[in-house]
């Protein structure tokens, strides 16, 4: 016998189960083999210390613990049964209302992204500008595209972080353009001023009307405005005002009387910035107006301007008007709208001698 | 009993609890390495007896049936506490925490002799951590066989292997747990 086949056989000598026959060559094997001999004595302790280990006793307390639990599992969840856990919900149900409950989550992003301008979506339709554009219907445009990006992110404000970065919003810019396009190349011809910045005050305008009227914000809340946007543009573009300097020893005491006189003429200051007033008045009475304004002069003259002698000035007022309070603002050029073409703009700008 | 048990008589599954919760939380004990993991498991195990027990064919082979769910327990918690690597093994005659402190667990030694009581423990705590050394499979064949003293017979119907293959898979499993009893007693 080797030393292998022995040692095969140490569980079956351990139980007694071999022949006698070979319980005898085995024991023969053990007793000329030291190292099998050895491997046996071994073997022989780990059985006597395994029949040595004694059972444990159960802990005090198993039944009545045990009849508590079943107690809490029979009057567990309403619907659960017997061998349940807890509230069973049979699979032949579950998969169906799992997969229901994606449709509806699927379908909720997709509203929710159609409610929130999402970048990403834009990007993707993408068109070619239709028209050429000139120099100052591009920075027009570009101004557009401001605002558009400050109203998108006052939008994007309440949504949560780590999204994609705002990129130009195309599709509205589109929207603009195609909805502007032929306003714009009619404007080109009857004025050179662009008036971006006017039409910007006029977005505005037009948003807080819509909000002081309480009509319901449309789903795309940008959308509306941007298009009376362009419409206010387009007007306001096509009435560039006029500029008048008014050349005084006293600017403090001018103002009033000076408004009261815009008044007299049936006109009404729109919007005031430091020593500008932008003033809407009936066409027909403006040279009588410019007359009656030279009286405030010190000089006893105005200066008259066109609005594109001084684009600088200009900009620089209409960025004053900006800043000027939303309402004043709305009213007024809700006002102006109202009323068309029988109103020219003037503004009238103060200068202390 | 059984058949009282199927019937739902609660006498009768206290009576089937206290004949069997012995053998059950022995091999739980012995299979996970501690006493409060096999209580629950034993008590978990009795509970899906008590939920499942009408659904048993053949009232004979209870012990075997009995057998396989408290085997397929244990494997299951094996397999939680593995998970959380939780492999810390205690003896019953570890220290008991109370509110006074950590005191000794009084354990009746019919020898009564403190050299005799230490080498037991001592061995006990071998042959445990050497259990739990060996394969699930091999942990089984000798909790059952060698700790438990099933016969060839019930091993078999509560594994479902032929007995041929047992004696061998359990000789395999003896001679590993010799091979890790020296390494560990050296």
């Amino acid at each position: 016998m080797d030393c292998e086949t022995a040692r095969d056989r140490f569980s079956s000598l351990w139980e007694r189960e071999l022949s006698p026959l070979e319980e005898k060559s085995l024991k023969d094997h053990l007793a000329s083999c030291p190292a099998c001999g050895k491997e046996f004595e071994q073997f022989e302790k780990t059985m006597g210390w395994l029949r040595s280990v004694e059972e444990v006793e159960v802990p005090e307390g198993f039944l009545s613990e045990l009849q508590k639990k079943i107690e809490s599992r029979k009057g567990g969840l309403p619907g659960a049964e017997p061998g349940g856990r807890g509230f069973h919900i049979p699979p032949s149900f579950k998969l169906p209302a799992q997969a229901a409950a994606m449709v509806v989550v699927v379908f909720l992003v997709l509203y929710l992204t159609k409610m929130v301008p999402i970048d990403g979506i834009r990007t993707r339709v993408t068109p070619p500008i239709p028209f050429p554009l000139s120099a100052e219907r591009k920075s027009e445009t570009m101004l557009t595209q401001k605002e558009t990006e400050k109203e998108r992110g006052a939008l994007e404000a309440g949504r949560p972080k780590g999204g994609e970065q705002v990129h130009p919003p195309v599709p509205i810019q589109k929207e603009l353009e195609e909805a502007s396009a032929p306003p714009l190349k009619a404007e080109s011809k009857k004025a050179e001023a662009p008036a971006s910045s006017v039409g910007a005050v006029g977005y505005k305008a037009v948003d807080s009307n819509e909000a002081a009227k309480g009509k319901p914000l449309s789903p795309e809340p940008g959308r509306a405005a941007r298009e009376q946007v362009i419409k206010e543009r387009s007007a306001a573009a096509s009435e560039s005002p006029r500029e008048i300097v008014l050349r005084v020893a006293d600017r403090e005491k001018v103002i009033s009387p000076l408004l009261e006189l815009v008044k007299r003429f049936g006109g009404e200051v729109v919007a005031t910035e430091g020593d500008a007033f932008l003033a809407s008045l009936p066409t027909e009475s403006f040279s009588e107006f410019e007359k009656e304004l030279a009286g405030f002069s010190s000089s006893g003259k105005t200066d008259l301007f066109p609005a594109k002698k001084d684009a600088a000035e200009r900009s620089r007022f209409e960025e004053g008007v900006k800043k000027e309070e939303g309402s004043q603002k709305s009213q007024g050029r809700a006002k102006l709208a109202a009323e068309g073409g029988n109103r020219s703009m003037i503004r009238i700008r103060l200068v202390e001698k | 009993m059984i058949e009282r048990c199927k019937a739902g008589d609660p006498g009768a599954f206290a009576e089937m609890v206290l004949q069997s919760q012995k053998k059950v939380f022995n091999i739980a004990y012995r299979m996970l390495g501690n006493a409060e993991e096999a209580k629950d498991m034993a008590q978990e195990v009795f509970l899906s007896v008590f939920e499942s027990i009408k659904d048993l064919k053949e009232e004979v082979k209870f012990n075997a049936w009995l057998t396989q769910i408290t085997l397929n327990h244990c494997r299951n918690r094996w397999k939680y506490l593995k998970r959380r690597q939780y492999f810390r093994t205690d003896s019953l005659d570890d220290p008991v925490e109370t509110e006074d402190g950590s005191v000794p667990k009084a354990i009746y030694d019919p020898a009564d002799n403190p050299e005799i009581h230490l080498e037991k423990k001592m061995i006990q705590r071998l042959v445990q951590r050497g259990l739990l050394e060996l394969t699930e499979e091999q942990r089984e064949l000798v909790v059952l066989r060698d700790l438990q003293g099933f016969s060839y017979e019930e091993i078999g119907e509560s594994l479902r292997l032929p007995e041929g293959t047992i004696k061998s898979k359990l000789h395999r499993a003896r001679m590993n747990l010799k091979e890790i009893l020296e390494r560990s007693s050296h």
